[in-house]
This record gives C-alpha cells, sequence and structure tokens, in this order.
C-alpha cells in the first residue's frame, strides 16, 4: 500500500485551524485576532451580521487573501502565502457569494473546469482526443456526468450556464467545487437569492455530499433556520471579531449572538 | 446624377468587363486580409484571456520578424534562428508575465493598457539597439519559403499569385486551425476559456492565472512570428511595419474584440474591401483611399452593430 | 357490431391463450425475442438498454428476492417513483409471484400516500429514492403494515437504519444467490408463474376522483392484456415500435400503454434521464408510438412559439407562411383526400424547411401514430400538430375500462370528437345523456368497496362513466360534460352548460360565456366580450370607445356577438339531443368577470353559482322576456378600491333553427 500524501486524518481531527488571524486593508481592519478550527467530516457555520468579515475569512482560507498576522494551518501544514491555485491543489474549492461561473461556457464545460487538476495527459494527446487522452477525458467525463446525476441538473447538460436562473446557477457552481474532489468545500452563502423550494434542495446536496462522500463543509449563511438545520458547529462573527463558538444550540443561546442579531432582524 | 453614376453604377460596370482584374484585386486583398486576421488574432488571444488591450502587438511582429533576421544576419543558420526567436517570445512572454502583468494585476485596465505603450517602446528601443535601425530582408529563401508566381489563366485574363502569398494563405489556415483545436479541446484550450470568461472562478477551481497569461502571451507571440515573417517576406523588416500592423484596429472593431472568427472575418473584409475601394472608388477623389477606408468601413460598421460583427459585448475595456 | 368482430379476429391471432399473465408473456418475450431491446434508461448521460432475455432473467432475480421476504399471492406492493425500468421490473416480479402492484403517484404528499398504502393493505413498499423513504417515514405509524421498504436509488440513504430498507439491487442480488443455490427455490418459483390465471387480480390502480377519497380500481390480468391487445392491434404494434415511458406510474394510461402493450407486443420501453430531460430524451429516442394529455402538446406548442419570436425575421415569416399553408392543407394530405398539385409542391416544400425540422425538434419525426386523451384538447392544438404531419388522434377512455373506450380510426379524425367505440367494446348511452360502456377491459370492481362497485357497474356488466355524451351522425361519440353538470330544461331536453360556453369561447371575440336553463324554459347566456380581440376590431372599424362598458354596450359589437352565438345555434341544431339547447337569448355583461371579485375561480374557472346570485336581477331578465335590465355592482379595482358600477343592459332575442331529425343508428350502438 501506498503512504498517503501527508498526515493521515480521520472524521473528527482537525483538517483545517485558524491561529489569531488579523486581515487589514489599508488601515480597515476586516478581521481582528480570529481563531477557530475546522474538524475533518463536519459541517461549519461561520455566520454573522452583514460586514463581520466572513467572505473575508473565506479568501484567507482559500488564498485569495493572505492573513496579515496570525497563520491558517490546513491538514497541520503552515502555509504563510498559499496561493489559490495551491489551495485548490490541496483541496480546498468553494463557491462565491454572488456566483462565479463560466457565464459562456455549458454546464458540462463549467464541471468540466473544475476537474482541470486532475487532468495531466500532454497536450499532444488532448488535441488529437486519442490514446491516453481519450481514456483520462471519458473517467473525468464519468465523474462529472456522477455530479450531474447527484444535483440532478441534466436537463442543463448543454445549456451554457449564463443563460440559466440564479438558482440552477449555484447548482452549477456547486458541482463545479464538488468535481475538484475537495478535502474542504467552502461555501459562500449557497442559499442566498433562492425560492423555499430551492433552497431545500440545496440543504439536502449539502447533506448529501457531507454524508456520501465525507467532505468537510464550512459555509456562510444568513438563513438562520438553514444553518441551525444543517450544522454540526457554528462560529459567529461581528465587525472582524469572533464573538462565539459551538454547537448551534449553544450559539443561540448566547448572550453577544443575540445582541449582535438584535439589530439585523433579517438575518 | 453623373457621381450617383460613377459611385453607383460605373465601377460595377468595370468589374464586370473585366473579371480577371477584379479576381486579381479580390486575391491581392486577400492576401493583405490574411495578415490583417494574424495580427487582430493575436490582439483577441491576449484581450479574451487577460483582459489587456495589448498596444504592442503590432510591435511584436516587428520584433520577431527583427529578431529572426538579425539572428541570421550574425549567422545563425535559418532554422536554429527561428527556434531562438521563438525562445525569445517564450522569454518575453515570461518577462512581461513577471515584471508587467503581476505586479499590476487587479489594477484599473488603462493602467494595463498604459502598460503595453511601455512596451511598445521598450520593444522598439530594444530592437534597433540590437539589430539597428536599418530595413533588413526577409530570410524567405533560407527558411524554405517559395519564390516566383503562378500564373492562372482565369475568366479571359491571367491572374498572377505570389507564391509567398499562397504559402502565406495556407500558413494562415493552419494556425487558425491548430489554435481552434486548441482552444476546444485541450485542457489548457478549456483553462484559457475559463480565464476569459472569470478570473475568479478560474482561480477557485486551481488554474494558476500566472502560468496561463504566459501561455497567452507565448502564443501570441507565435502568431506574430508567423506575421512576421509573411509580411517582412513581401516588403522588408523594418520598423515602418509598425504602422501597417495598426490596421489591426478596425479590424478588430469590425469583427468584435473577444471573437476569434471575428478577427478572421474582420481582416479578410477589411482586406478586400480597401483594394477594391482604391482601384475602383478611389479615382472619384483623386486616389490614395486605401490607408484610410479600412477605418470608415469599420466605422459604417458600428453604426449598425456597436458590438462588432461576432463581438459578444459593448466593447468598454478601451 | 360488425367491425368489432373483425377486429376481434384479428386481436384473437394475438392472443395467446398459455400466456395468459404478463410475467408469463414476459418469459415468453424472453424466450421469441431474446435480443431485441425492452428497456432504456438514460443515466449518467448514457442510454442504457436491456434486452427481453435480460430483463426476464432480472425480473425472476428480483421475485426469488422478493419471494424470500415474504411476498406471494394477495400480498399487496406498492410501487413508488418516477418511470424507472427497476420500478417496472419489481411490478412484472410482484406479479410473478401472484402479489398485486399498487402504483402510487409519486407527486403525492404523504397524507393521501399513506391513506392509498392504508386503504390497499400494502406490506411491501417499492420506491424510487431518499424522497419517497422519506416519505414513507414520515407517515410511518401509520404504516405499520409495513415490514420491507426496497429502493432504488442508494443516494443518501446510507445513513439510514430503518431495518425494512434495503436496495432493490441487493434483493436481485440475493435472489440470484439463491436460485444458483437452491433447485428448490427456483422450482417455486417456476410453480409460482404457472400458477398465475387470466382471472387473476393484476394491479389495483388508484383513481384520484374530484371528489372524496380515491378508489382503488381492480384490473385483472384479462381486463389489462385484452385491454392492450385491443390497442396493439387497432395501431398495429409490434417489437420494432418503441415507446417513451414519462407519465405517473399510478396512471392507467402509462399502465397500458408501457407496461402491458411494451410486454404484449414486445417494443421497446425508454425510461427518461429525469422529468427535466423528457423533451431532449425523447428527440434522441424518436418513439413511433407516443401518449400524452392535452398539456403535454400544449407545452410543446407554447415552447416553439416562444422560441420562433426570438428567431431571426426571415425563419418567422417561413414559419408563418408555411404553418398558415399547412393549416389550409396539411390535414387533407394526411387524411388522403384530394389536393391539388400546386398546394402539395408547397407542402413539400415546407415540409422540407419547417415541418420536418420541427417534427424532428420535438422528438415526434418516427412517430407513426400518437394519442392525447385524458381531457378535451383545443381544436387548434390538435389541428396543429396533424397539419405539420403528426399522426395524432384522441382516444376517450377511462381507468375501469383499462384505457380503451373510444378511438379514432384513420381517416376519421376529427378535434370535436374522440371517435368510434374501440373494437370489443360497446356502448350505451342512458336516458340522461350518460355514457355506459361494456368490453374486455372492464375492472374487477373498486378494491373494499362494494356499494361504489355496484354504483357504477350495472347487472349487465356496463359501467357508468360519469361523462354525459352522445354519438353524432356519423357514429362518433362526443363528450359534452360531466354527467352530474349535466341540467334539463323544463321540456326535458339535455342542457350541457360547458359545452355551450366552449363553443362561444371558441370565437376569439368571446372571452367569458355562462350560460342558464337548468329547470327553466329555455337556454339564456351572459357573455363577456374580449377586449383585446373586439378593441382591434374596434380599431380596425374605427369606433372610438372610452372604456369595457362603452365597448360591450356598442349595438354594433352586439351584432357581431350575436352572429356567433347564431352560429352556435346552427351547429347545436345539427345535432339533435343538442338541438333544444339553443340559446334563445343573452346578454353582453357590462364588465369582466374577475377573480378578484370572486366569479372566477383563481384558475379562470366560472363560478357558477356565485354568478347566478349576484347578478340575480340580470338573470330574471333574461327569463321573463324584458327588453332591458338595469345592474348596480361593486367592483374592485386594480388598487384594490372598491367602486360601484350601474349599467342598463340590452336583452337580445335570438330565432332558433329547427333541429335535425334524430339517426337510427343511435341505440344500435
Amino acid at each position: 500500500m501506498r503512504a498517503p500524501d501527508g498526515p493521515l486524518i480521520v472524521k473528527g481531527d482537525v483538517i483545517l485551524a485558524v491561529e489569531n488571524v488579523s486581515l487589514a486593508f489599508g488601515g480597515v481592519k476586516a478581521l481582528t485576532d480570529v481563531t477557530f478550527d475546522i474538524q475533518k467530516g463536519e459541517i461549519r457555520a461561520i455566520i454573522g451580521p452583514n460586514g463581520a468579515g466572513k467572505t473575508s475569512m473565506l479568501n484567507c482560507i482559500n488564498g485569495f487573501y493572505h492573513p496579515s498576522e496570525g497563520a491558517i494551518l490546513f491538514k497541520g501544514e503552515r502555509r504563510p502565502k498559499m496561493r489559490p491555485s495551491a489551495a485548490a491543489r490541496g483541496g480546498i474549492a468553494r463557491t462565491f457569494q454572488n456566483v462565479a461561473l463560466f457565464k459562456g461556457m455549458t454546464t458540462l464545460d463549467n464541471i468540466m473546469a473544475g476537474r482541470s487538476l486532475k487532468m495531466h495527459r500532454g497536450l499532444f494527446w488532448q488535441a488529437l482526443r486519442a490514446g491516453p487522452a481519450m481514456r483520462e477525458e471519458i473517467a473525468h467525463r464519468r465523474v462529472v456526468e456522477e455530479i450531474i446525476d447527484f444535483l440532478e441538473i441534466q436537463a442543463i447538460r448543454k445549456v451554457p450556464v449564463g443563460k440559466l436562473p440564479y438558482g440552477l446557477q449555484k447548482r452549477v457552481e456547486l458541482g463545479r467545487a464538488l468535481a475538484m474532489e475537495p478535502e474542504i468545500l467552502l461555501l459562500d452563502e449557497p442559499m442566498a437569492g433562492m425560492n423555499l423550494e430551492e433552497k431545500e434542495d440545496m440543504c439536502r446536496f449539502i447533506l448529501d455530499v457531507n454524508s456520501e462522500f465525507g467532505t468537510t463543509v464550512a459555509l456562510i449563511e444568513h438563513d438562520m433556520g438553514v444553518v441551525m438545520d444543517l450544522s454540526d458547529r457554528v462560529v459567529v462573527l461581528e465587525y472582524g471579531r469572533k464573538i462565539a463558538d459551538g454547537t448551534p444550540a449553544e450559539v443561540k443561546r448566547d448572550e453577544r449572538v443575540i445582541a449582535a442579531y438584535l439589530g439585523q432582524p433579517h438575518a | 446624377m453623373d457621381i450617383l453614376y460613377k459611385i453607383a453604377v460605373d465601377p460595377f460596370v468595370q468589374m464586370a468587363g473585366a473579371p480577371d482584374l477584379l479576381a486579381q484585386t479580390v486575391w491581392e486583398g486577400r492576401v493583405s486580409g490574411v495578415l490583417y486576421s494574424l495580427i487582430a488574432l493575436g490582439f483577441v488571444l491576449i484581450f479574451k484571456a487577460s483582459g489587456v488591450f495589448n498596444f504592442a502587438q503590432g510591435i511584436m511582429v516587428v520584433f520577431a520578424a527583427l529578431t529572426l533576421v538579425g539572428l541570421a544576419e550574425k549567422g545563425v543558420p535559418a532554422y536554429l534562428a527561428h527556434l531562438l526567436t521563438l525562445a525569445v517570445m517564450l522569454l518575453l512572454a515570461i518577462g512581461i508575465e513577471r515584471v508587467v502583468l503581476r505586479p499590476l494585476v487587479n489594477q484599473p485596465d488603462i493602467i494595463l493598457f498604459m502598460a503595453t505603450f511601455g512596451l511598445t517602446y521598450l520593444l522598439i528601443g530594444f530592437g534597433e539597439l540590437v539589430f539597428g535601425g536599418s530595413p533588413k530582408q526577409m530570410i524567405t529563401t533560407e527558411l524554405g519559403l517559395p519564390r516566383g508566381s503562378v500564373d492562372l489563366p482565369i475568366l479571359g485574363g491571367l491572374v498572377s499569385l505570389q507564391k509567398i502569398d499562397i504559402a502565406a494563405a495556407v500558413i494562415a489556415s493552419v494556425a487558425v486551425a491548430a489554435l481552434a483545436v486548441f482552444f476546444q479541446r485541450t485542457r489548457i484550450g478549456r483553462a484559457l476559456r475559463a480565464v476569459a470568461d472569470s478570473h475568479k472562478a478560474a482561480l477557485s477551481v486551481g488554474i494558476s492565472l500566472n502560468q496561463i497569461w504566459v501561455v497567452v502571451w507565448f502564443t501570441a507571440g507565435i502568431v506574430a512570428l508567423a506575421t512576421g515573417i509573411m509580411w517582412g517576406a513581401r516588403s522588408e523588416v523594418s520598423f515602418a511595419l509598425e504602422v501597417i500592423a495598426l490596421k489591426a484596429l478596425p479590424v478588430l472593431i469590425l469583427g468584435g474584440l473577444t471573437s476569434v472568427p471575428g478577427a478572421i472575418v474582420g481582416g479578410l473584409i477589411i482586406g478586400v474591401g480597401e483594394k477594391l475601394g482604391e482601384l475602383y472608388w478611389g479615382p472619384l477623389v483623386g486616389g490614395g483611399i486605401e490607408s484610410w477606408l479600412a477605418y470608415i468601413i469599420a466605422l459604417a460598421v458600428l453604426m449598425i452593430r456597436p458590438q462588432g460583427l461576432f463581438g459578444e459585448k459593448i466593447i468598454e475595456r478601451i | 357490431m360488425l367491425q368489432a368482430d373483425a377486429q376481434e379476429k384479428v386481436a384473437g391471432s394475438l392472443h395467446d391463450p398459455a400466456a395468459d399473465t404478463l410475467p408469463k408473456l414476459l418469459v415468453r418475450n424472453a424466450a421469441l425475442r431474446p435480443a431485441r431491446p425492452a428497456f432504456r434508461h438514460k443515466h449518467l448521460g448514457i442510454w442504457q438498454s436491456w434486452t427481453w432475455a435480460e430483463v426476464a432473467d432480472e425480473v425472476r432475480a428480483l421475485a426469488a428476492g422478493l419471494a424470500a421476504r415474504g411476498v406471494g399471492r394477495g400480498v399487496k406492493i406498492a410501487i413508488v417513483g418516477q418511470n424507472r425500468p427497476r420500478l417496472y421490473w419489481a411490478m412484472a416480479a410482484s406479479q410473478w409471484l401472484g402479489a398485486v402492484p399498487v402504483p402510487v403517484y409519486a407527486e403525492s404528499v404523504a397524507d393521501e400516500m399513506a391513506y392509498v398504502l392504508d386503504h390497499a393493505e400494502v406490506t411491501h413498499a417499492v420506491v424510487e429514492d431518499q424522497e419517497q423513504v422519506d416519505k414513507l417515514l414520515s407517515v410511518g405509524e401509520r404504516l405499520g403494515r409495513i415490514t420491507a421498504l426496497l429502493y432504488d436509488e442508494p443516494r443518501g440513504l446510507r445513513a439510514y437504519d430503518d431495518p425494512r430498507l434495503e436496495s432493490l439491487a441487493q434483493v436481485a442480488a440475493a435472489g440470484r444467490d439463491r436460485l444458483g443455490r437452491n433447485p428448490e427455490a427456483a422450482a417455486a418459483l417456476d410453480e409460482a408463474l404457472a400458477a398465475g390465471r387470466g382471472s387473476d387480480l393484476s394491479v389495483i390502480l388508484y383513481t384520484s376522483g374530484t371528489t372524496g377519497r380515491p378508489k382503488g380500481v381492480m384490473l385483472t390480468f384479462d381486463n389489462v392484456i385484452r385491454a392492450g391487445e385491443i390497442g396493439c392491434a387497432f395501431d398495429k404494434l409490434d417489437e420494432t415500435d418503441e415507446i417513451i415511458a414519462y407519465l405517473p406510474i399510478a396512471w392507467v394510461g402509462d399502465h397500458i400503454f408501457s407496461y402491458a402493450q411494451a410486454i404484449i407486443a414486445g417494443l421497446c420501453v425508454s425510461c427518461p434521464e429525469s422529468p427535466d430531460t423528457v423533451v431532449e430524451d425523447r428527440r434522441e429516442i424518436g418513439p413511433t408510438y407516443i401518449f400524452a394529455p392535452p398539456r403535454v402538446f400544449e407545452n410543446i406548442l407554447t415552447l416553439t412559439t416562444v422560441r420562433m419570436e426570438d428567431a431571426s425575421a426571415l425563419k418567422r415569416r417561413l414559419y408563418r407562411y408555411f404553418l398558415d399553408h399547412a393549416r389550409r392543407v396539411g390535414e387533407p394530405i394526411l387524411n388522403g383526400e384530394r389536393v391539388g398539385l400546386l398546394d402539395r409542391v408547397v407542402y413539400a416544400l415546407g415540409d422540407a424547411l419547417v415541418y420536418a425540422p420541427l417534427r424532428s425538434r420535438f422528438g415526434l419525426s418516427r412517430v407513426k401514430v400518437g394519442y392525447t386523451a385524458g381531457e378535451a384538447i383545443g381544436p387548434e392544438i390538435f389541428r396543429f400538430y396533424r397539419s405539420i404531419g403528426i399522426n395524432l388522434k384522441q382516444l376517450y377512455g377511462q381507468t375501469e375500462a383499462s384505457v380503451y373506450v373510444t378511438m379514432q380510426p384513420d381517416g376519421e379524425i376529427r378535434a370535436d370528437t374522440v371517435g368510434r367505440p374501440a373494437p370489443q367494446v360497446e356502448i350505451r348511452l342512458d336516458p340522461s345523456g350518460e355514457v355506459l360502456y361494456r368490453s374486455p377491459g372492464v375492472f374487477a370492481g373498486y378494491y373494499k368497496d362494494d356499494a361504489k362497485t355496484a354504483e357504477t357497474k350495472t347487472a349487465d356488466g356496463f359501467v357508468r362513466s360519469g361523462d354525459a355524451g352522445f354519438l353524432d351522425t356519423t357514429g362518433h361519440l362526443k363528450i359534452i360534460d360531466r354527467a352530474k353538470d349535466v341540467g334539463r330544461l323544463s321540456d326535458g331536453s339535455l342542457f350541457p352548460p360547458k359545452y355551450v360556453e366552449n363553443k362561444l369561447k371558441f370565437y376569439p371575440n368571446i372571452k367569458e360565456a355562462v350560460a342558464f336553463g337548468d329547470g327553466r324554459d329555455c337556454v339564456a347566456c351572459f357573455v363577456n366580450i374580449d377586449l383585446v380581440a373586439v378593441g382591434s376590431w374596434a380599431e380596425r372599424s374605427n369606433v372610438t370607445y372610452g372604456s369595457y362598458q362603452e365597448l360591450a354596450a356598442d349595438p354594433r359589437v352586439a351584432a357581431i356577438i350575436r352572429e356567433h352565438v347564431d352560429e352556435v345555434n346552427r351547429s347545436l341544431a345539427a345535432e339533435p339531443r343538442m338541438g333544444g339547447a339553443q340559446i334563445r337569448r343573452f346578454l353582453i355583461l357590462h364588465k369582466e368577470l374577475d377573480a378578484d371579485d370572486g366569479e372566477l375561480t383563481r384558475t379562470q374557472k366560472v363560478r357558477r353559482g356565485f354568478i347566478a346570485e349576484r347578478y340575480a336581477p340580470l338573470i330574471a331578465a333574461l327569463f321573463d322576456g324584458s327588453r332591458e335590465a338595469d345592474i348596480r355592482t361593486e367592483v374592485t379595482f386594480e388598487d384594490g378600491r372598491k367602486g360601484v358600477i350601474a349599467a342598463r343592459l340590452a336583452v337580445h332575442d335570438m330565432e332558433p333553427h329547427p333541429v335535425a331529425a334524430a339517426p337510427e343508428l343511435e341505440i344500435a350502438a
């Protein structure tokens, strides 16, 4: 048997640790001394009122931003200036608050793009669509088709995603992230702008991803009902600082959380 | 009425009267059209992948041709010189990515546009410094490109085709086909399209922008070299070519900034259009309209389709 | 019925007395055409297919597995989900063992599903996926009888710990294993198959009645097979035919068309990838035989129309021109009538440019016959499909008849009738106008509801359809309304309100009509003009108007409506039984009937009772002979304010047309 790359992490171990992270843009502090961890196999929610620094936190985790202070440890490794492509190679996939898809490409191509890192065959074979590249393409296409089946988006396989309604675009984006076979899936408001039925579907997909593939999920969400139903543990940010961390029930009782949310009736 | 006749009827009578002349003119127009297309193609590649309007594309053509000829003059065998030139273009691409694009990432487009201006003068200065400012002859024979011409009896007359022009057309077609395959079928091609569509999304799936930029600029460099050889073979290699490279601008306007087919069709329309215009309508205003007709054609198209013939959206970057 | 006898011979030749159950026929197929494709299912973007030999093998394995889990004679087994091969196979496997499948609508909410499962005394359930499992588990306590819950799609079910859960694949694998190791089990399985009889109960289909709880229609193998044979013979179906199964498996149409007839004729059934991909999948498969309720045809046409709006001007022009041409000559050509040479040439050109691409876009290129049933199809839509060369027909059927009651033979296809009695079907009309039928497909009874059965089935084996209708002069059945909605005038003649109203609404100028007459001397009605259609007429004819009320009161408008009413009367008079329902008086309402005012339901259906109450003075005027009537009505404006409008409306008298004499053949049918 081949030894696994890096340390072996089992369910319940810390897969990602955020240690005293601060982030500043010029003089503005987006995050101040935030510390929390994400355990393998859990669904971890990051919540907080608008402007609490939730998206900044995700951007730090997947290498879009680099913390000005503190560190992020992924699978026990400290990577001070991890670039997004390195984060992706390491097994961190994400979706965006406002959907960032390749709008001119079809659903299929978008999800195939999620396989970019997994394709290795030379340009020559790829161009000819023959030999090993053909076999590789077929293998990847199969994985992608399974994702399409999983997300029930067969009907839009060949539709350019720019033409799809918002709810479906979010689903395709999730599909693209899944195609990376990530260890951690970062979801930035996966249910924003969806109707009730779409939300229910999305919840089901997230739970299924978590239970079927054992994927660790970290998500930002505004719908408190969703957060309480889905997540194992919740971390609460306010003005860039952590104000609470615990199970949904614990967090819901926390006075600081209640205070923070009183001024935010919609959240 | 007379002027109307001269504009709307007479040219067509002439065309019908001497179809061989017409065929010859269309062919000539087509040949320069192919070259316009190639230059425009370089623009489009870079614009699509990095959103940079590369003002230096014209000069890259000259620079590539100059390097090739310059190396040959220094006694380097033709094929080796060719390979070395490619290596220089790769270095150039890497250099641009490191020195220009990476530090300027997330800056407004206009900053990047200005940077390519700087690049233009840098390349001119550098080229003149190393290879001197005097015009040079393209090493056509050494590269194995054909010379002379074939005369075809067509429509009751003789149409003369330069063999180098035929070669240019063939090479250009092969280049375009190769690019299409590269874009549509390869992983990097898919990544290129992805980057062209959304930088953020491309980053998140692990596509390295830096790598893609090098690939794109290098590809544009290869296209520039091919263009430079063809063009140099028809006239001579000097920085005067730069002016002609600017013809790519109306081609881009015509075809749309982001469309590869647009660049090709636009180039052909402009090439053929200006030759026909010069011959049949030019005498009406005393000739010499070839130099500005392209812009008129492009403007006319803009009035009807602001996004160009194949453009995806209204141009807002420049 | 001479024709029926002839047809019976054809059907008889197809009938194989030894194979009197569907599982037996399935085994026969495996021997007769082992390598022909039987089922297809698109999965992961690829069409997978199974031959008859493979299907028979799967069903056998599944039956062995089910037997080990307690399925046997008389057991009721629920089948819940979309059209998937394994669900159909589970149905066959249960029938193999003498158990009775009870297909259930996948969309039904948990409570409805619980009612059916409880009423049918289901002990085993075969479901599609997690969604259905969740639904069943959510009503757990009400379904204490269920001992096994088998699913097709394992996704999401890994973490469930209910001991009754097991995947169909596991059941089949266990069954195959058992058959391999245990020859006795194999012998028992063969015996179970042989023990099946044609008179056995084959399926219970629950019909969603408009009122009350659903009723379980019990069909025997004889019912299903004989009815299936009628259809196969009528349309000459064989093993080369293709059908796509996308309608609810609990619906009798799907059960007969995509299950029974597939097994009888050996044709190939394709299951779509998902409910959303049916259009695409249909295009890929190119079925030769299709069956759909009118809304499916409406949707396809609407999609096309919308798409054409976005097409280039040239394409739009071509589309319109050739569709207009098809409207004139397409149907006659399809019916084999005489059509001029020039028209034929233009039609052929249109076929190349428009009709063939449309048919291929709809996935209907290879269709030899398509049926629409379930409810009345709009004549425009029906003609559209026929005019572009698709052999679309109507049929009238019911669950209680195993579908077939009447069908349209080739060359006798009309938009306004549902055809002649199907082969081996007898039709009788009772004096109230209700349609009764008797056929080999007639059901055994309602499950656990003898009172209802007795009410529906007559002593001599006829079934009350609940629909009122009549046979027209050509012997075609016309369905006019639900029997309970048909009223009578004081002289005893029939008054089907919806039938009369629909005839009026057929005119674009008339938006809505409400007919009154039950228990009265004659029929009278309210008419709502269509503001768009009449408004555009007004514009063309330089008629100025300030409001709906003003336009509705214009005498020239009244004259137009009068013509329409007269034409409706003429067509009513042409049908002996309907002649009495001619409209004698009408008035044009001063306001549009509106859901906001409670006059229409939210689905735009007329609320007759409410309208009668609200406009009582107008109704009085209609029947007391006055020339004019005054009315004050409260209305709700767009912004929610209330207001009152008052109006004096003219009442118009109509001269009736002489009624055609009744034909003699009516009772003979």
